[in-house]
């Protein structure tokens, strides 16, 4: 699915969050959103799935200015798991609430595809380490087959090793079921790594664009600046 | 002028936050008669709330009866008007201190467990997660929460007079030496329906407020460990404070 955004701004009471943002989401490419904490990046992503209203511009799916959520997918910044339920049910969330009980198979094959062992299957999440909760969400996000998956900075709070494999494990996901992925980071190793497309917001506003291989050679200053502080 | 803005934004505050709680109500009953209802989590969630409220209960009735009895002995004896104290006992806890102490002891009990884990749920992206998995959060956190303990509420009252009056016969009988046949003739002869009615009406009333001022606490608190901490204690105050206020117009309306 391709996701097109024209002029997009919205604000929290007179607290402007995002200033006329244009950019684009092409299909089936991974779209890196960086910025500093707090630059709006999970506004904006939370816009584009319909979470939050806009104040003004445009957002068009597939040419289309709205669409079915059931589309959409996302991996939150800590997995934003449920506590009481089993990681089982954590997976398969929209079956186990209908009362469907055929979803072991399913789960368990996602569970393989993201790297979790069987035996985390009937654990609950306080149980399991950061990482494996990271797994879980992933493979949350991935059971209801989606089109565009949204990823909320998926390396945060991993350790070097852990984020490596989590980032292999995206690519190897976007590409085995070949869908749209858009990740907000200031991660720009992983950037570099799982990304197409990166666009840099600053203050609310889209400073620099262009390709993830080319990050490092950027001309902006303000993303240079950036980019020399995440690196220490 | 930084006063005055600070003196306005007081009232700007509580009628914008009174807004958003009529609002909340309204779509409470909006998604109560829409589908995905989810029976199994309503059951789930009564069947908790009455086993783990049981002991509070319990306690709260046998020593409110106990010293109902005692107390009004220390007053009915000055007039030699000792055969009032069935009578008193259990109109005083059916009509009214079985439902407004049991609401008092359940907002703090389950009211707050109830705002705290939502509030969690909030601080934790896990109300966002509800709703990328297309979950209404009405149909699945609010409607079972305030549906479970409307309808628990009047069996906790009832049960909290039934403990209650038996703690007052035990404290007529055995401390000041009432005849215990006579004591529960009394208390019998003595309750209408309607006393007990007026009791459970409160009772709903007071459970419905409870859970959808705690549902509505932990929905709309602020971020982090104090914005948890503090929709605990605005779920416990609120609703006390409600239950307390509510109960003078009901009684009215049951005088």
């Amino acid at each position: 699915m391709k996701i097109e955004i024209k002029n997009l701004c919205k604000k929290f009471d007179n607290n402007i969050v995002l200033k006329d943002i244009s950019l684009t989401i092409e299909k089936n490419k991974s779209t890196i959103i960086l910025g500093q904490s707090g630059c709006g990046k999970s506004v904006l992503i939370k816009t584009l799935y319909q979470l939050f209203n806009f104040d003004s511009g445009t957002i068009l799916y597939d040419g289309r200015n709205y669409v079915d959520i059931d589309k959409f997918s996302m991996l939150f910044q800590y997995g934003a798991l449920f506590d009481s339920l089993k990681i089982s049910e954590n997976i398969a969330f929209t079956d186990f609430i209908n009362n469907k009980s055929n979803f072991d198979r399913k789960v368990l094959s996602l569970m393989s595809d993201v790297g979790l062992d069987k035996s985390t299957y009937g654990k609950y999440p306080s149980e399991i380490s950061g990482g494996m909760k990271k797994r879980v969400g992933l493979a949350r996000a991935l059971y209801k087959n989606p089109k565009v998956i949204f990823l909320d900075e998926p390396t945060t709070g991993l350790d070097p090793i852990n984020s490596d494999k989590i980032n292999e494990l995206i690519l190897k996901v976007i590409s085995k079921r070949k869908i749209t992925a858009v990740s907000i980071t200031h991660d720009i190793k992983s950037a570099i790594k799982t990304g197409d497309h990166y666009y840099f917001i600053h203050n609310g506003v889209i400073q620099d664009k262009g390709d993830c291989k080319k990050i490092l050679k950027t001309k902006n200053k303000i993303f240079k600046k950036f980019i020399t502080g995440a690196r220490y | 002028m930084k006063f005055i803005e600070s003196i306005g934004e007081v009232p700007i505050k509580f009628f914008s936050n009174l807004g958003k709680f009529i609002l909340f109500i309204l779509f409470f009953f909006k998604y109560l008669f829409k589908p995905k209802f989810y029976f199994k989590k309503n059951l789930t969630y009564f069947v908790n709330i009455f086993i783990s409220s049981i002991p509070i209960i319990s306690l709260t009735g046998i020593f409110s009866g106990m010293v109902l009895a005692l107390q009004s002995y220390t007053g009915f004896s000055r007039f030699s008007a000792e055969s009032a104290i069935p009578n008193i006992v259990v109109l005083t806890l059916t009509r009214e201190l079985g439902p407004v102490l049991t609401g008092l002891m359940i907002s703090a009990r389950v009211g707050s467990s109830i705002a705290a884990e939502i509030a969690t749920m909030r601080v934790t992206e896990q109300i966002d997660a509800l709703k990328t998995l297309n979950t209404n959060y009405y149909n699945y956190l609010v409607t079972p929460r305030v549906l479970s303990l409307t309808l628990a509420l009047p069996v906790f009252v009832t049960l909290v007079d039934f403990i209650g009056v038996m703690g007052g016969y035990l404290v007529s009988i055995h401390r000041l030496g009432f005849n215990d046949n006579l004591y529960l003739l009394n208390t019998i002869e003595f309750l209408n329906l309607a006393d007990y009615l007026s009791g459970i009406y409160k009772a709903i009333s007071f459970g419905f407020i409870i859970s959808i001022v705690s549902c509505y606490c932990g929905l709309f608190s602020d971020k982090g460990a104090f914005g948890v901490g503090s929709a605990t204690t605005n779920a416990v105050v609120i609703s006390s404070i409600l239950i307390l206020s509510s109960n003078y117009f009901l009684t009215e309306l049951f005088f």
